[in-house]
């Protein structure tokens, strides 16, 4: 027998008590002494570390690395840019897997390819023979280089605290890279993982610090496990391991690719791949693919068996290699089994616990006939007895770091018969529980969600009278020089009322004209993105219509809209780039010392290399003015076509002196919602500034089209009567409102300072700039303290910063003085709510009797028109209206 | 390594309690659960069933593999320890309190050694 491979740490392993065992030729930790179980759970719920440098570490230079990794892998590896890693397969000539591999990108001028241990002899022999065609260099450096993975749900403040602070990557997304240096040692950092964690990294150190960070880590912390839960860890979050997902199968055959749920992300066929290997094969795999996802089973030979997850609902253990039944038909074997360890949890949605109280299940991987579906129910042949299991979609989700969750099938529950019902109680009830939260939110909250705002008296009446419930389709008709035609009678009054608002929206914006039918602002955008695209159109409508091209946006983990990307109002307008294969959408630099703020110069540079169609402004979570103007000067200056439009959402009630006035900075279009900073109903508004002659005007005539009949046909005529008293009360009184929107905000963001809150932005420009302020209260813990300040009758956001992974990771507070500023809070009253915040946040102290006394003075919108001021006609149209 | 003086041990590592009726009850040792790893699975002996000394009577399955359990005695199956069918770690945590069934009827004792020999059979395990 030939000596077994030993990696740079076996004797840490062998000192911490592992138990040994030869793993692809490598004397490698199955377990520690804690036990597998253990070293499961610990991952799940602390953080784990993972010698993995037994696996194969290459790294491919020279001049023709691009064109080589694209023939011999199955992805797109120009989708792949500087520090980030992807998913792909080393497929063979029939659609068959080499090796499944994790490309990584972290430096220019090569790439670092991570293959499986026990592969690494034959992935080499397939590599070399495919690079002899080649201008390349394969350097295996797997002796220079020791891996350690650090999964889970602490790995990344473990790794904070050892990077003195500094974030892991750039941004806090799976596959993103970094170079580092930790205590004068190069560290290379990948967001990657074989564990399912939301939060995992792998370390790529040169061999001789290996014990060093592993010790740190451990110091830390962080617990070894071995191979044995590395396992376990995989087979819960559904991930593929060669030898048993792929490669040759327990029926003798190579296992397709597309078998593997994860072919989907890692076989490209873009054209840039030109005729890699395998490319013929697994284009007839993918196409049956796409149909059996359709349940069309025609093609089903091309692809007649599929990974999925199974679970024993029995009592037993899945193996590999258990045979699988079908109404006693076989359809397929086990590929992976076992017992996993989980955390029993109590309570549902962001309220769940995890408690210490364990449990367990049987859970496994399976190959089976492509027909089956989720939910249907099959046999196990476990030792001769014949056991109930069923096809699940998966065994666990990570969508809601920092923890990975379990998910335990359960059988749909059926309906019990519906009691006969008493409506008129049912209705009591529903106006009763309308009248006590009504009086909750409007008498004893204080609510700081920036975009919401409470309208006035008289903007709410008039939202309720006639023409709510009518319709009143309109559109210009050039025959009658543009006349407005409306196709319903009984609309004068909305056509007079109309006419005013759109007048007092552009007198408000300070444009040409406005669009004010569009009900929301992600309307609005929808509107804007879907009438570029139509204008792009115009000249040719015998083919396709051809999408956006290049977009610069905000992007949403730094505040950016969501309304303003692929997965909001872009999703139907945005070309993906045949190149990448990825939504054509650049992101603003933001600067290195400030995420909230643009980084203008680099900015620049951005525009310069994409020359974006469109760049659109505005945020969400805004603490700065955007640099409109200067971004205009500078595509003047080169003579970029590109159309700048600001999503001022969350700013529209603010545009002006006090903060920015879009037009004259250069903007040609502003969306935006009129409920947020602005005194109206839910509705949006479109505003441009183009003039009949020019060009671009005929885009704002089909903003016009794209708004009637392209999205909406019924624009809720009630609020609209009440959005042009939002806007009468907003040109009124908006010089004294914004001001003291801008004061109130800069000082609450300084009491909360003074108070002991970490608050975000610049404190020489008063933290902020808008009526935004935010605060951190620790990674994590943003659901918890926003749960615990509406119990104390105070209403927030919470929300992930820039560094956090999403909502449940959030560690952030997001609030905006604009509503209570409008109920008459000044800088007193923000410094004691302030307190109060502290004192629940920072002190756990119950507050919200306090909270509803501060409110009780502040009951009445300011800044619109009283009844006196009105001659009673407020009293008047209430009696009219019998409310 | 913990081996209760009381008791009586087979060399496929489980041991024997004998009681007073003249039944036993039969688990797995502290090496046995050690050697095992993290048990998360037992399938129970079924009460009535004839059991043979040296053959199995159930298996315990750890995350990694299924083993045997060997039956150290000929008899009779009288009772179960159904609570381990919910906790199997308890065959780690407490390997000589988990006992796995109560056999009647014994009729043969294969080779049972004492806490001493098997003390000393162990230590050739572990030269092995």
């Amino acid at each position: 027998m030939s000596e077994l491979k030993r990696t740079i740490l076996h004797d840490v392993h062998v000192e911490l008590g592992a138990t040994m065992v030869d793993f692809g030729g490598w004397d490698m930790p199955i377990q520690y002494p804690s036990g597998i179980v253990e070293e499961h759970l610990y991952t799940r719920n602390f953080c784990s570390l993972f010698d993995v440098s037994h696996m194969g570490r290459l790294v491919i230079s020279g001049p023709d690395q691009v064109a080589f990794l694209q023939h011999v892998l199955s992805s797109n590896v120009l989708a792949l840019d500087l520090n980030q890693a992807q998913y792909c397969i080393i497929p063979n000539e029939t659609g068959g897997a080499v090796d499944d591999a994790y490309l990584y990108r972290f430096e220019e001028g090569n790439y670092f390819l991570v293959i499986n241990a026990a592969n690494i002899d034959k992935d080499l022999a397939h590599l070399e023979a495919v690079a002899k065609d080649y201008d390349v260099t394969i350097e295996n450096i797997s002796d220079k280089l020791a891996a350690i993975a650090v999964q889970g749900p602490k790995s990344k403040d473990l790794l904070i605290s050892m990077l003195n602070g500094a974030q892991p990557t750039a941004e806090p997304v799976r596959n993103a890279l970094s170079t580092q240096t930790i205590d004068g040692r190069t560290v290379r950092l990948a967001k990657t993982g074989y564990t399912g964690e939301p939060l995992g990294y792998e370390m790529y150190v040169p061999s001789e610090d290996a014990a060093y960070f592993w010790k740190r880590l451990m110091d830390l912390g962080a617990r070894p496990a071995g191979l044995g839960a590395r396992d376990t860890l995989r087979l819960e979050a559904g991930l593929p391991l060669y030898g048993h997902e792929m490669g040759i199968n327990k029926y003798g055959e190579d296992t397709q690719i597309f078998a593997v749920p994860l072919a989907k992300f890692a076989v490209s066929f873009a054209p840039a791949k030109g005729d890699f290997i395998g490319r013929a094969p697994l284009e007839k795999q993918a196409a049956a693919f796409r149909e059996i996802m359709n349940r069309d089973f025609s093609h089903i030979a091309d692809l007649p068996y599929k990974i999925r997850p199974i679970a024993l609902l029995e009592r037993g253990v899945l193996r590999a290699g258990f045979p699988v039944y079908r109404n006693g038909e076989e359809v397929g074997y086990v590929t992976s089994g076992t017992m996993v360890p989980y955390f029993t949890t109590e309570g549902e949605g962001l309220d769940t616990t995890i408690l210490d109280e364990k449990s367990r299940r049987s859970i496994g991987l399976a190959y089976l006939k492509s027909d089956l579906l989720d939910d249907d129910h099959v046999q196990i042949d476990i030792r001769g007895k014949r056991m109930d299991a069923v096809v699940v979609p998966y065994h666990m989700r990570n969508d809601a770091p920092p923890f990975a969750r379990p998910i335990l099938w359960r059988p749909e529950e059926e309906d019990a018969a519906a009691p006969a019902e008493n409506y008129a109680a049912k209705a009591q009830e529903l106006l009763a529980k309308a009248a006590e939260n009504h009086t909750w939110r409007q008498r004893d909250c204080i609510n700081l969600i920036p975009s919401e705002m409470t309208p006035s008296p008289a903007v709410r009446l008039l939202c309720a009278a006639d023409p709510a419930g009518r319709y009143a389709e309109h559109k210009k008709v050039k025959a009658f020089y543009d006349s407005e035609v409306f196709y319903y009678q009984g609309t004068k009054f909305i056509d007079y009322v109309e006419q005013l608002l759109s007048a007092e929206m552009a007198k408000y914006l300070g444009c040409t004209e406005a669009e004010t039918r569009v009900l929301s602002g992600q309307m609005s955008n929808m509107a804007v993105f879907s009438a570029l695209m139509d204008f792009k159109n115009r000249v040719d409508r015998k083919r396709n219509p051809v999408r956006l091209g290049y977009i610069l946006n905000n992007h949403i983990i730094r505040g950016g809209h969501l309304s303003a990307q692929p997965m909001g109002a872009l999703h139907d307008y945005v070309a993906v780039d045949p190149v990448t294969e990825k939504p054509m959408v650049v992101n603003f630099p933001v600067c290195a010392d400030d995420p909230y703020r643009i980084d203008v110069e680099a900015t620049k540079t951005v525009i310069d290399q994409y020359k974006p169609e469109l760049i659109i402004f505005g945020k969400s979570m805004v603490l700065r003015k955007e640099p409109v103007a200067e971004i205009r000067q500078f595509v003047d200056e080169q003579n970029i076509p590109t159309t700048i439009m600001y999503d001022m959402a969350h700013v529209l009630g603010l545009v002006g002196k006090h903060f920015q006035e879009p037009f004259k900075e250069g903007a040609e279009i502003v969306t935006g919602s009129t409920h947020k900073t602005f005194f109206g109903p839910q509705r949006g508004v479109i505003g441009v500034n183009w003039k009949k002659e020019d060009l671009k005007y005929g885009l704002w005539e089909t903003i016009e089209t794209r708004t009637f009949p392209g999205s909406v046909s019924n624009h809720h005529l009630g609020t609209l009567v009440g959005q042009l008293m939002a806007a009468y009360e907003m040109n009124c009184f908006k010089d004294e409102y914004q001001s003291a929107v801008i004061r109130n905000a800069k000082s609450f963001a300084q009491s909360l300072k003074e108070a002991g809150l970490d608050v975000a932005g610049d404190p020489s420009m008063g933290y902020t700039e808008t009526h935004q302020v935010i605060a951190s209260v620790g990674y994590g813990c943003g659901p918890e303290v926003a749960e615990r300040l509406e119990r104390n009758n105070i209403i927030v956001n919470y929300q992930a910063t820039p560094n956090e992974e999403g909502f449940t990771a959030s560690g952030a507070l997001r609030m905006g003085v604009s509503e209570m500023t409008r109920f008459g809070f000044g800088p007193d009253e923000f410094r004691t709510l302030a307190n109060l915040i502290a004192d629940c946040v920072l002190h756990g102290k119950e507050v919200g009797e306090e909270v509803k006394a501060l409110r009780a003075n502040f009951t009445e919108p300011r800044y619109c028109f009283t009844d006196k001021e009105l001659d009673g006609a407020l009293e008047q149209l209430s009696k009219v209206l019998g409310l | 390594m913990n081996i209760p003086a009381e008791l009586k041990y087979s060399k496929s590592h489980e041991w024997v309690k004998e009681l007073e009726d003249g039944s036993v009850l039969v688990g797995i040792t502290d090496y046995a659960q050690d050697a095992l790893g993290d048990l998360v699975f037992i399938t129970l002996p079924v009460v009535g069933d004839a059991t043979t000394a040296e053959e199995s009577f159930c298996d315990v399955e750890s995350i990694k593999a299924v083993s045997d359990v060997i039956c150290p005695v000929s008899g009779t199956i009288a009772e179960v320890n159904e609570g381990l069918a919910d906790e199997p770690e308890k065959l780690n945590s407490e390997p000589y309190e988990a006992w796995i069934a109560k056999i009647e009827n014994i009729t043969d004792k294969g080779e049972l050694l004492s806490a001493d020999e098997y003390a000393a059979f162990l230590e050739t395990c572990e030269e092995a």
